[in-house]
């Protein structure tokens, strides 16, 4: 899916259904592990299966930025 | 004894080059070396608070035949390890303070003028990409300060820095944003203590409500200002914890600690005795001693632009209730590609790693609360806080307007200089068209 259409979904609030279990996903709050850090955002997630969607958005965004600040010189 | 590394260094009383080589005797590593017309001489150089050899980790040493002419061709040639990551410019030889310890020479005498110091600038600016470091003498008693800072950010200047002993920032109404608004992006203030003992013995006079103020007055300018100890044993070794509390207390103005042990640069009528010498293995001892509420060894980790041997960085935030969240882990392979060579030239990564740190970068008239959950409203909806996790968003708020650096540089001088290090240095003079290495720069030979 392109970024501008992902946008569209999330701006949007679109509902996404999961392509396995036919389920609408949901906003759940999402643990990550980077460089010996934890952090949580909001994740669409299926409620059944557990499939979460990370737009590209949010990969090129947000978690760029974590990425940036954790970095070494 | 035992031989850990051979190296070249200078004689400290001609300048030749000589053969040097760093010992293990007693407790001490020694810079050992001997000049055929003045002798044999020796300094301390690690007390083994730390491994050395983890400490410095793979960096060769100086192979027979390597840096031949290093330090009286300076300049960087071919053999020079490392691009320039900051660019430090004399813009005056005058001082209003007169201090026991300087690298700069105080001449009293006439400063180039504003034509001269633009077609310098023009000369080294690398657009887009220089951290230019204004210095002195003291900067601030050019009365055209705010032009050149300007016009360094008009050619491309990525970042304008001020070394300042911030008097004039302290005492003069609007100054501090009068630079703010030419363009200067950051403040490196001379601070070696919290109270006037310490002041009045290393620059003459009792400066810490001085100091207070100017940092006052940079905040409300919405300067970030890095404070910059110079350590010398017995005088303010002890103050160490005192000036990081300090710091963490007067964070976001506040961006971090730099601390530079006592070098022996300017002219001085005798080598300074090792007792007079702090290493850096005994500022990261002090800092576990005097910081370790705040500060744990692995949060620390040797320079990877300059050598191991010059310096250090820790990369904090500083979360509400003044405790200090480490980002920095010793050891550890950031910014390398899976065969473990950076790809990433290390001198522009560690000119953005510093600018970013030392900049300001909170909105000018945000104003961040200090209890958790209250930093800012959570973006997320939910809480910024979950067990040891933070949520991204306040994660990125925080580090943003609460960024904390502690550094350290140690700079040689006749009695320590290390080639190995020296051409390493990514720290440069410009004078004359040519980048010089810092230490290289201001290398003076003792005596009368």
């Amino acid at each position: 899916m392109s970024e501008a259409k992902q946008k569209e979904h999330v701006e949007n609030k679109e509902k996404l259904i999961c392509c396995r279990c036919n389920k609408e996903l949901v906003p759940t709050q999402t643990f990550f592990d980077y460089l010996g850090h934890n952090f949580h955002t909001d994740i669409l997630r299926c409620p059944e299966c557990g499939e979460v969607y990370i737009p590209e958005s949010l990969v090129k965004g947000r978690m760029a930025e974590v990425e940036q600040e954790l970095e070494d010189k | 004894m035992e031989i850990l590394r051979k190296t070249r260094s200078v004689c400290p009383i001609c300048l030749k080059p000589v053969p040097a080589k760093k010992v293990l005797r007693g407790r001490g590593v020694y810079l050992e070396k001997e000049c055929p017309e003045h002798g044999a001489f020796s300094t301390v150089v690690w007390r083994n608070r730390e491994d050395l050899n983890s400490w410095i980790g793979d960096i060769p040493p100086l192979a027979e035949g390597e840096n031949l002419n290093c330090p009286n061709a300076c300049g960087l040639c071919a053999e020079h390890r490392r691009d320039t990551c900051c660019v430090l410019l004399e813009i005056t030889d005058r001082c209003n303070l007169n201090c026991r310890y300087c690298f700069a020479d105080n001449h009293q005498g006439s400063d180039p003028s504003l034509d001269t110091v633009k077609s310098w600038i023009r000369d080294l600016v690398v657009p887009g990409k220089t951290l230019l470091q204004l210095s002195g003498g003291e900067p601030t008693v050019r009365e055209d300060l705010p032009e050149i800072i300007t016009y360094a950010k008009e050619v491309g200047c990525r970042y304008v820095q001020l070394n300042s002993n911030g008097l004039r920032l302290a005492e003069e109404d609007g100054y501090a944003k009068k630079l703010a608004d030419a363009g200067l992006s950051f403040v490196f203030l001379q601070f070696d203590g919290t109270g006037d003992k310490v002041w009045q013995q290393l620059r003459g006079r009792p400066l810490a409500e001085v100091k207070e103020t100017c940092i006052r007055n940079c905040d409300t300018a919405h300067l970030g200002v890095t404070l910059v100890p110079t350590l010398v044993p017995g005088v303010n070794i002890h103050e160490i914890g005192d000036i990081i509390r300090f710091a963490i207390k007067n964070s976001p103005a506040v961006r971090g600690v730099h601390f530079q042990p006592v070098s022996f640069l300017g002219h001085m009528p005798h080598l300074p005795a090792d007792e007079d010498r702090f290493t850096l293995d005994e500022l990261l001892y002090e800092l576990r001693m005097q910081a370790g509420k705040w500060i744990h060894q692995e949060d620390i980790a040797p320079s990877a632009c300059d050598h191991p041997l010059c310096g250090f960085h820790g990369d904090f935030v500083v979360m509400p209730d003044r405790t200090l969240m480490p980002l920095t882990r010793r050891g550890s392979s950031q910014g390398e590609c899976c065969c473990g060579v950076n790809t990433v030239n290390p001198a522009e990564k560690n000119r953005e790693f510093v600018g970013r740190r030392w900049e300001r970068r909170d909105e000018a008239t945000a104003s961040q609360g200090d209890s958790c959950c209250s930093i800012s409203a959570p973006k997320s909806g939910s809480s910024c806080c979950s067990g040891s996790s933070m949520s991204m968003e306040d994660f990125l708020d925080r580090a943003k307007s609460h960024g904390f650096t502690i550094t350290a540089m140690a700079f040689q001088d006749a009695g320590n200089l290390d080639i190995e290090r020296l051409r390493q240095c990514s720290l440069h003079v410009y004078k004359d068209g040519r980048m010089v290495p810092f230490c290289s720069y201001y290398l003076t030979p003792f005596g009368e």
